[in-house]
């Protein structure tokens, strides 16, 4: 716990402008034809703008290796419930 | 520790302030691993019913408003974004700055709050009630029912957290204003962010998933 590196007031920028840049992303993907893709891409870009929230504005990147674990641990467990879920009723 | 003395803020069980801070945070990020896994469930419901009405959920999905959508996305990230600044000026002391983000990122909630209500008003004229009281001619069957419940639960749940995370951030505001945090004591402003990055994180993935998957 010594002394931590704080994410910088560029870094917050960035990383704002980054979410927006990905929404736009996200919305001008949903506009194509990408067939059985679109979802894979939506959910894609959604997963790459979450992790930006939480490596910088949450500062999971400054934080503590149990903290990482906790947002691991739940990230991990929701993807997981989906992936059950959707298995099972696709193939049941 | 050096120059002032932290003791009077200091619980007994704890070594010095900086612990304190520490699992003060730690706790945070325990309460917000669980709030996400109550969506969790509801992210797993929307998987089942997603696969067995494909059809249904992207027609479903054309009635909503995707630019009013994509809109309030662009509000949630920015309040975002203030209330990180939030927290980076409170680390360097200044106060006018955490408070004036923080009150942007109040004016940014309930702009997203006033949309959100926009949105919710146009589909009970279309007749898009919750459960039973579905009565839209437009959207007939089993599947746009389903959505639409589940547009609700998940969007009220969603504006729930927003209206509890104003609250909790308004307060926060009065006290930064009041002089309660400093560069060494902000804990509570950073579990109050901590809070409405959820509420974000959460929104980022029910904007695809109710208004962009056609």
């Amino acid at each position: 716990m010594a002394a931590k590196h704080h994410v910088s007031g560029a870094g917050y920028l960035a990383a704002w402008i980054a979410l927006l840049v990905l929404t736009a992303l996200s919305y001008g993907a949903a506009h194509l034809a990408l067939g059985g893709f679109g979802t894979p891409v939506a959910l894609g870009i959604a997963g790459i703008k979450a992790m930006v929230v939480l490596l910088f504005f949450m500062h999971l990147i400054e934080a503590s290796t149990s903290m990482r674990v906790i947002a691991a641990v739940a990230v991990l467990f929701i993807v997981f419930l989906c992936l059950g879920i959707a298995a099972d009723v696709a193939y049941r | 520790m050096k120059e002032r003395d932290h003791s009077w803020e200091v619980d007994e069980q704890f070594e010095n302030l900086e612990r304190q801070e520490y699992t003060a945070r730690l706790g945070m990020w325990i309460f917000v691993g669980s709030e996400a896994l109550l969506f969790a469930g509801l992210f797993g419901l929307y998987t089942a019913y997603r696969i067995l009405h494909p059809a249904a959920f992207a027609e479903a999905t054309h009635h909503n408003n995707q630019l009013l959508g994509t809109i309030n996305t662009a509000v949630l990230i920015t309040s975002s974004f203030s209330v990180a600044w939030a927290v980076h000026a409170i680390r360097m002391d200044r106060r006018k700055a955490a408070t004036l983000s923080l009150g942007v990122t109040l004016v940014l909630a309930a702009g997203f709050l006033v949309i959100k209500g926009f949105e919710y008003s146009h589909h009970f004229s279309a007749g898009i009630y919750p459960g039973v009281h579905y009565s839209s001619e437009e959207l007939t069957g089993h599947g746009p029912k389903l959505f639409f419940t589940l547009y609700y639960f998940m969007t009220g749940l969603h504006a729930l957290h927003v209206i509890a995370g104003m609250t909790v951030l308004g307060w926060i505001a009065v006290l930064v204003r009041r002089g309660r945090y400093t560069s060494t004591r902000n804990a509570a402003v950073e579990n109050g962010a901590l809070y409405w990055h959820l509420v974000d994180l959460i929104w980022i993935f029910l904007w695809p998933l109710f208004y962009l998957l056609r």
